[in-house]
């Protein structure tokens, strides 16, 4: 199967890193989401062009003539080239017929162009107006069905239109790039771009290549590429440049205002800098576009870094500030889509700070998706005899912060700790029971504490401990350790929906103050054996460990419910390797490795012996049928695969079967979910870490 | 008039009858002493077949024409109907207006050395007997045949109404070279029909100029240049094709206009939403000079343009400075009446103005 797109890494919604292969002998790929830049003789004949972007990856080209010369190969190597034509389909075949060689031997992708109409009056127009232009590409397509294509897609505004366009896609494999000419046009109508988006992803292969042109500025680029956007068109830069506009990201400001030059590049510093007070001329225009185009270039730069540095999804918030509509985009995406994106969106990021920004980041997919497993896979100790709850912590896990410790101080005082439940209340996660402090996105997000709670902060936590508690004999008694109001009214909540008694410490100062902590003793001493538990208490003492304790949670949350006693059934044996700072996992009795804890990424990464002792496996876990017996290799790819959990999210790490689903061959982590197996043919699946 | 269906795209009918429908509203009531002056005459420099010459031309005021007043309203570019009576007059106004036109300019003509060409125009059919009766159409070439200095003749018409008979009579009455001007536009049948709205197709088109050919009667194409919907290369590469198609089937004229903005039309109300901008001078000067560059076109067929509103917001323009579009204006002349490609072709001693990097720049989104 050749292929053309790769997919790399996936990240926050429907983003990704990944590449296009040009050609595979020469190694020359195009790394994606990335910046197209036009090829135009006004900005060619600039030096500082071609030295600001002879390394750049992809070019746009406009005209013929420069399909001609042996320039565009001589001075850009290890370049990627998409060629369309601006004028008439007629043109467009005259030109791809007579360069046709160009296109079979060189990394230069024909984009099928859709220029006429410019403008419809009304659908029926468009619609008959796509038809035409479909018929017309399928002949192209059909003709030439050795070569890659690019084909555009224009809507008109009739987001339902976009269905003209499914069978031609699905019908000629050498569609590998969509270009969406006008879907972004008007980003008020975010309703309609997301449920085109939503078609795409779930109606065709997802290793299409999303490509947009149109009416784009720079500050709508981060969240075109949380769409799936993966090649962003910067021509009409060019035409907002004529029109004057000098683009900060953030604002398009009238060049003949601006006083103060806001970047770095040496086209403002000097040029600009200096022509500033002369009137309109074609050089000022000149410096103005190159201007435009190296600060959406740096701009895009910036984001690739960050896609793989940062919280994504966090510079992703920060953006949406400076428009309303890229805000209304992503709660649109949170709120109603969040049962598909949760397949799209890894549960787990390493080593990444998350800031909280608001109201805007209550709800990230990757929040969402964490409450929603907690909630399904958590089961109560059958020891438990009381519940605390407690405050969050600024410092994370919560049990390193100073207050926790104090708590704890108190708290493991008690030689029958482990029969507490401690529950954490947090915003904007929820509630946390304390086993689960170390994974993702508990061991790393952050957010301003003053002690307001908003009452959409108030609602999500209030559900979240109510689900909890509810799973909870409701003979528990509940101790509350708590001070702000917002804490109170999240109880008070739960107190209406639950039947346990629910009781509060005294509070003096602060939670930490001696009266305090003396007050929770006493009432731990007067709450922990007012409810008889009866014969519940393990026998094997192992379980009562601070650490078991942790795992069993943590291997549930992972694998879904009960998995910890089948895995852990003995016990377990731990220690910190000192080296990769992973904490290992044996059996107490067997001394067997079952795993270890990978505390970066606060997932616990199974081998084959503690996967084993999964079986029978739960439909509801992770897995995968690979085509055969035995895993070549250390990637699993996607023709590699017969079948899979319908619930698989990226980055999850995930059981791999063999043929005939009856042995664990290998175990790996996933490179991407269960929406993208379902829509693709090609591309890699699963990173291997395990295999017989 | 034939019933045919021109195109699937149907749609674009009941728009243009709405904006059609209010000019006609906004109907004129002429008194009978206007109805016996043309709309306008004029003599103005002009290139003849084969060497410069002078033109005059006489615009009559008539009925109007059929296919904008019909059921299918007409091309959407077309506002002409505006200076229609919309209702059949008495054929004596119309002669009266030919007698009247001549009557200011025919000293000037009989003492000009230069050779004329007549137009005549009713923006609409002169073959259409409801505009133009037989008689009148006998009088009006009995009047041309008593002028010696008129050395060609133009009258336009749709194809619908170009008849043997007509051709015969034409010819037989008038022994110069007479040209029939067809308002072919393009030569694709969908830009024609689906967005112009023309009610024509080429093979019909072919037909006429047979017709023509056998009457020993030129045909002169109008072409549109950037139809309504088309982008500005996009109407480079449509009347590029369309002027080398005319020039292989060797019709004698190509008269290239480009779009101008008529009041109440469908063309308008794309412009006032900023949908539609008439075509700039760069791109007409590029259409021209990518057709007959290196090949040997205007040979065989003499191109001509005289845009209206030409330099204004509604007509072809570049920039709206004056020295810009002048030069312009001043070059396509030169054009014309010497059919020297060169005059079209920019050098760098001549005058440039900055629009030309904006024009590059924003090509692509008008
Ligand atoms: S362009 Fe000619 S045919 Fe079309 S409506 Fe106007 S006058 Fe009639
Ligand atoms: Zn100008």
């Amino acid at each position: 199967m050749n292929y053309f797109f790769e997919l790399i890494t996936k990240g926050v919604g429907f983003s990704r890193i990944g590449r296009i292969i040009c050609s595979k002998e020469s190694k020359r790929f195009i790394s994606t989401p990335n910046i197209i830049i036009p090829m135009k003789k006004s900005l060619m004949n600039n030096l500082k062009f071609l030295e600001e972007f002879e390394d750049h990856e992809i070019f746009l080209i406009l005209k013929d003539f420069y399909l001609q010369i042996g320039f565009l190969r001589d001075k850009f190597k290890k370049t990627g080239f998409i060629y369309t034509h601006n004028g008439s389909m007629e043109s467009f075949k005259g030109i791809l017929a007579s360069n046709i060689d160009i296109f079979t031997e060189d990394n230069i992708i024909p984009s099928i162009p859709f220029n006429t109409p410019t403008t419809v009056i009304n659908k029926e127009f468009a619609e008959e107006e796509i038809k035409i232009f479909i018929e017309e590409s399928n002949h192209i397509l059909q003709q030439h069905n050795n070569l890659d294509f690019g084909l555009s897609i224009k809507i008109y505004d009739y987001s339902e239109l976009f269905d003209l366009y499914i069978p031609i896609i699905k019908n000629n494999k050498n569609v590998r790039i969509l270009n969406l000419v006008d879907l972004f046009d008007n980003f008020n109508n975010f309703r309609n771009i997301i449920k085109i988006i939503f078609k795409i992803k779930q109606e065709l292969d997802n290793n299409l290549v999303l490509m947009v042109s149109g009416r784009i500025i720079p500050k709508f680029y981060p969240i075109l590429i949380y769409l799936g956007v993966d090649l962003i068109d910067s021509s009409y830069l060019l035409y907002l440049s004529a029109e004057n506009f000098y683009d900060t990201i953030e604002y398009l400001l009238p060049i003949y205002k601006i006083k103060y030059f806001p970047c770095p590049c040496t086209i403002c510093q000097r040029d600009l800098k200096h022509s500033l007070t002369d009137k309109y001329s074609s050089e000022k225009t000149a410096q103005l576009t190159l201007h435009n185009i190296i600060s959406a270039y740096t701009y895009m730069n910036k984001i690739k870094l960050y896609m793989r540095m940062e919280d994504f999804r966090g510079f992703i918030e920060k953006s949406s500030f400076d428009d309303m509509n890229i805000i209304s985009t992503l709660r649109v995406l949170d709120n109603q889509y969040f049962n598909i994106l949760k397949y799209e969106t890894p549960l787990t990021q390493i080593n990444k700070v998350i800031n909280c920004h608001g109201a805007l980041s209550y709800n990230r997919q990757d929040f969402q998706g964490f409450r929603e497993r907690l909630i399904n896979r958590f089961t109560p100790e059958s020891w438990t005899k009381l519940i605390i709850i407690l405050p969050c912590s600024a410092k994370k896990p919560y049990s390193e912060s100073r207050s926790h410790k104090k708590f704890h101080s108190v708290i493991r005082n008690y030689h029958d700790f482990p029969d507490f439940q401690e529950i954490i209340l947090t915003s904007p996660l929820g509630a946390i029971p304390r086993q689960l402090e170390d994974i993702y996105p508990v061991n790393s997000y952050d957010i301003s504490v003053t002690g307001e709670w908003d009452n959409e902060e108030i609602t999500i936590a209030s559900n979240m401990l109510i689900s909890l508690l509810e799973k909870f004999d409701e003979r528990i008694p509940i101790l509350c350790h708590v001070k702000d109001l917002g804490y109170f009214k999240i109880i008070e909540n739960a107190r209406s929906k639950i039947k346990n008694k629910i009781y509060f410490t005294e509070v003096k100062n602060n939670l930490t103050s001696n009266e305090s902590l003396l007050s929770l003793e006493e009432k731990i001493s007067e709450l922990k054996d007012s409810y008889n538990l009866g014969d519940v208490i393990p026998e094997n003492k192992n379980f009562l460990k601070t650490l078991t304790r942790k795992f069993f949670k943590i291997i549930d949350y992972q694998f879904g419910l009960n998995t910890g006693n089948k895995i852990f059934c003995n016990g377990i044996k731990t220690w910190r390797n000192k080296r990769s700072h992973q904490i290992e996992i044996s059996d107490l009795l067997t001394r067997e490795k079952l795993g270890k804890f990978n505390a970066s990424s606060g997932q616990i990464e199974l081998n084959l012996k503690g996967a084993n002792r999964m079986l029978p496996f739960s439909e509801n876990s992770n897995y995968i049928v690979f085509d055969g017996q035995k895993i070549n290799g250390n990637t699993l790819f996607r023709p590699g695969i017969v079948s899979f959990s319908p619930s698989l999210v990226p980055k999850d790490i995930v059981v791999i079967f063999d043929k005939n689903k009856e042995k664990i061959i290998g175990l790996g982590s996933l490179i991407v979910g269960s929406n993208y197996i379902k829509n693709s043919i090609t591309g890699k699946i699963v990173n291997v870490y395990e295999k017989i | 008039m034939s019933t045919k269906k021109y195109s699937d795209n149907n749609l674009i009918v009941e728009k243009i009858k709405k904006f059609r429908s209010k000019a006609i509203k906004q109907k004129h009531n002429y008194e009978e002493k206007q109805l016996d002056k043309p709309i306008s005459f004029w003599i103005k420099e002009d290139r003849l077949l084969k060497k410069k010459g002078k033109e005059f031309t006489i615009i009559l005021r008539t009925k109007g024409c059929s296919w904008a007043l019909g059921p299918d309203g007409g091309c959407s570019m077309c506002g002409y109907v505006q200076d229609s009576t919309f209702e059949k007059i008495d054929q004596a106004h119309i002669k009266n207006q030919i007698n009247y036109a001549f009557q200011q300019k025919l000293t000037e003509i009989e003492e000009d050395k230069e050779d004329y060409v007549l137009k005549i125009y009713n923006s609409g059919s002169f073959f259409d007997d409801d505009e133009i009766s037989e008689s009148t159409r006998d009088f009006i070439y009995k009047k041309i045949a008593k002028i010696p200095k008129i050395k060609e003749l133009v009258i336009e018409s749709r194809v619908d109404y170009i008849t043997q008979e007509k051709l015969i009579k034409m010819r037989s009455s008038l022994d110069i070279y007479i040209e029939v001007a067809i308002g072919l536009e393009t030569v694709n049948d969908h830009i024609r029909n689906a967005y112009i709205n023309k009610g024509l197709f080429f093979k019909d088109f072919l037909e006429a100029i047979h017709l023509c050919k056998i009457n020993d009667i030129g045909v002169r194409a109008y072409l549109l240049f950037k139809p309504p919907f088309l982008n500005e290369q996009t109407a480079i590469d449509d009347c590029v094709s369309s002027i080398l198609k005319l020039a292989e089937l060797k019709v004698n004229t190509i008269s290239i206009n480009p779009l101008n903005i008529q009041k109440n039309t469908l063309i308008e109300y794309l412009f006032y939403q900023k949908r539609y901008r008439p075509p700039w001078f760069y791109s007409l000067f590029k259409c021209i000079v990518k057709a007959c560059h290196e090949r040997d076109i205007l040979k065989e067929v003499r191109i001509i343009s005289s845009p209206s509103g030409a330099g204004s917001k509604r007509g072809i323009h570049n920039c709206l400075k004056r020295e810009c579009n002048e030069v312009m204006i001043k070059s396509l002349r030169n054009f014309v009446l010497t059919q020297d490609i060169n005059h079209l072709i920019r050098s760098d001693k001549d005058y440039s103005c900055d629009c030309l990097v904006k024009y590059h720049l924003q090509k692509r989104y008008i």
